[in-house]
């Protein structure tokens, strides 16, 4: 890809950094309204541990609902953050450097988000450590090792603890170059928050060398996170989850929701922000052929699994499917089909991924087809097993979907916190990209 | 970082990596270091800093992240053997387990290189030395230690394009 800048390497402190005191004042209004949203969650979340779990719409034979689809869709969505940090570090794609920070930051929070689900889920989360960890307790019973929901405990955490270095390491010089413009408090601050950096060569080299290996780190920790989850279904008996596809399927899902949320929230920050010369459309039009590329993995493992469903001769299994199509169930899983496989063949051409605003609505559609792929994973295979007499029905009640607003508004509320006093873009990446500052000797 | 001695402050990186060319190893300029707003690896190869010990760091941090995965169930397992759904406790479920031992490798392995990274880098410094701080914008800097400005040395890295020269000490 060849860059026309329009900025050179002097302005990009000034101009990234502009955010720090001077956003848009829709930034102040998105952020008081995401406020307003976590308030309704708090509220939702309050009731529900005070009357009990029974105002969750969750009762035999469907214990998982709402809360379970908003934990692996965040768990997703935190998935193009360190994807789009490390993977694409290691193939030295150039475009990552612009959009890497903002998507980084989206992975902390989201996984943040994901994290609240299991406690929110069990309803007396004061006990929640006991079972989720292994902690010495009075009865000498350890956790089960060889259970799924405890690899996703370290699995998880893993990812969060590995994406909150991988991400506050390659923020230190940008929080240097901060100090060095700021005075006073703000000054002792961010002195403090970069420990003290100096941006000598060496310093320069050791850091280098240790991105690059948290890189390699981060990668297949990328690919194992959402192996994980999907376990948390695979390696149960019910028709629909019990099935070798789903590792690939689900991480070809979480990129898929991770990069349509990055862009997302890329589109209304360039322009908040001011940052339409830094955060290109080309940029853009990069993130938008990685979306494009694993929305079609993801069609291709929707088609796989109906096959296999057939031609695997399992009864339960086929009966399962054609259920999801053609049941009661059929708008959910519809809803996926069209958002996640068809809608995104616009972005084929080239015209549609450059207009913007066409491109959001794609962008939003997918996000809302991939919550729905959750949805209708985790929702059809409990309403009905393999005994017709346990069928049953769910349907969220609004305690559920208080809270599912709730945690939109919680990821909104703490991104924009970080848009507001960190910088969003990576200024020390971003002047790797740009034209290097050399004397007209050397330029002839 | 309390001595004092001569910063030179350059806009150009082909200016600062040709100096770094001429000075690095003489003996009158020991003790030299270069700033950079970002890691322009012409700088490195410059520098000729060789292979990083950081990744020694990442492979201890790693083999132990993969020991203590394994160590943490098994030694769970010993204390109170669960069994569930006839699958026996121990060695006999250390399939199981490898997943628990990939995760803490990893683990491991970046809190170990995040730790070579500020050990190496020296850093968290609280009385780090700022000389100048266009050098984490737009400049780029030397800085040699004891020398004056009317010194040799001072003259050869004006001649290599400094834009500024000046005496820098304990207090910057």
């Amino acid at each position: 890809m060849t860059e026309k800048w329009t900025k050179t390497a002097s302005d990009v402190n000034d101009s990234i950094l502009a955010n720090l005191s001077n956003p848009h004042p829709m930034f102040y209004v998105a952020w008081a309204m995401s406020g307003l949203c976590v308030l309704l969650g708090i509220g939702c979340w309050v009731y529900q541990t005070t009357v009990g779990m029974g105002t969750a719409g969750m009762n035999s034979p469907v214990y998982w609902g709402v809360y379970i689809t908003n934990f692996v869709f965040w768990v997703g969505i935190g998935h193009a953050g360190t994807l789009i940090s490390a993977i694409l570090f290691l193939f030295r794609a150039k475009w990552r450097n612009t959009v890497a920070r903002a998507a980084e930051a989206m992975t902390i929070f989201a996984v943040i988000t994901a994290g609240l689900f299991p406690l929110i889920h069990v309803g007396r989360l004061w006990l929640a450590p006991y079972w989720m960890a292994p902690l010495p307790n009075t009865n000498n019973l350890w956790v089960n090792f060889r259970s799924p929901l405890i690899w996703d405990i370290f699995a998880i955490s893993t990812y969060l603890t590995v994406s909150l270095l991988f991400w506050y390491m390659g923020m230190v010089p940008d929080l240097a170059s901060i100090r060095d413009r700021v005075k006073g408090f703000k000054r002792l601050v961010y002195g403090l928050l970069s420990f003290g950096w100096r941006g000598t060569a060496k310093q320069w080299h050791h850091y280098e060398a240790g991105y690059g290996f948290l890189a390699a780190l981060a990668t297949p920790l990328v690919l194992s996170v959402h192996s994980v989850v999907s376990w948390d279904f695979a390696m149960s008996l019910q028709p629909g989850w019990h099935t070798t596809i789903f590792p690939p399927y689900f991480v070809a899902g979480a990129i898929l929701s991770g990069c349509s949320m990055v862009f997302t929230l890329l589109v209304p920050i360039r322009k908040m922000f001011r940052f339409e010369e830094f955060i290109t459309v080309e940029h853009l039009d990069s993130c938008l052929k990685l979306t494009l590329l694993t929305s079609s993995i993801v069609a291709y493992a929707y088609g796989v699994e109906f096959f296999i469903a057939w031609y695997s001769g399992n009864e339960q299994e086929w009966a399962l499917f054609k259920s999801r199509a053609i049941g009661p169930y059929c708008m959910y899983f519809w809803t996926m089909v069209f958002c996640n496989c068809v809608f995104p063949l616009l972005w084929w051409s080239k015209r549609i991924r450059r207009n913007i605003p066409i491109s959001m609505v794609i962008a939003i559609l997918v996000n809302v087809g991939m919550w729905f792929e959750r949805y209708n994973i985790v929702l059809s295979s409990l309403v009905e097993d393999f005994v017709p007499g346990s069928w049953g029905h769910y349907e969220p009640s609004w305690i559920e979907m208080g809270i599912t607003v709730g945690s939109f508004g919680w990821f909104f509320f703490w991104f924009f916190i970080f848009c507001k006093f960190f910088p969003i873009v990576s200024m020390s990446e971003i002047k790797l990209i740009m034209p290097k500052p050399l004397s007209r000797a050397e330029q002839k | 970082m309390s001595e004092s001695g001569v910063l030179a402050v350059y806009k150009y990186l082909d200016e600062v990596t040709g100096v770094m060319g001429k000075i690095k190893g003489r003996a009158d300029f020991a003790g030299f270091e270069v700033f950079s707003p970002t890691s322009y690896h012409e700088i490195e190869h410059a520098g000729d800093f060789g292979s990083s010990p950081v990744k020694w760091f990442t492979l201890v941090g790693g083999l132990t992240g993969t020991f203590a995965g394994f160590l943490l169930p098994l030694a769970c397992d010993y204390d109170w053997p669960l069994v569930v759904g006839g699958k026996t406790a121990g060695l006999d479920s250390i399939t199981a387990y490898v997943i628990i031992a990939f995760e803490l490798t990893i683990l491991f392995g970046a809190i170990a290189t995040i730790a070579g990274m500020l050990i190496m880098g020296r850093i968290p410094n609280p009385k780090a030395t700022i000389y100048d701080v266009r050098t984490t914008d737009d400049h780029f800097a030397i800085f040699v230690p004891g020398i004056d400005e009317s010194s040799e040395q001072a003259n050869l890295l004006k001649m290599g394009g400094a834009c500024e020269i000046r005496t820098v000490g304990a207090n910057g």
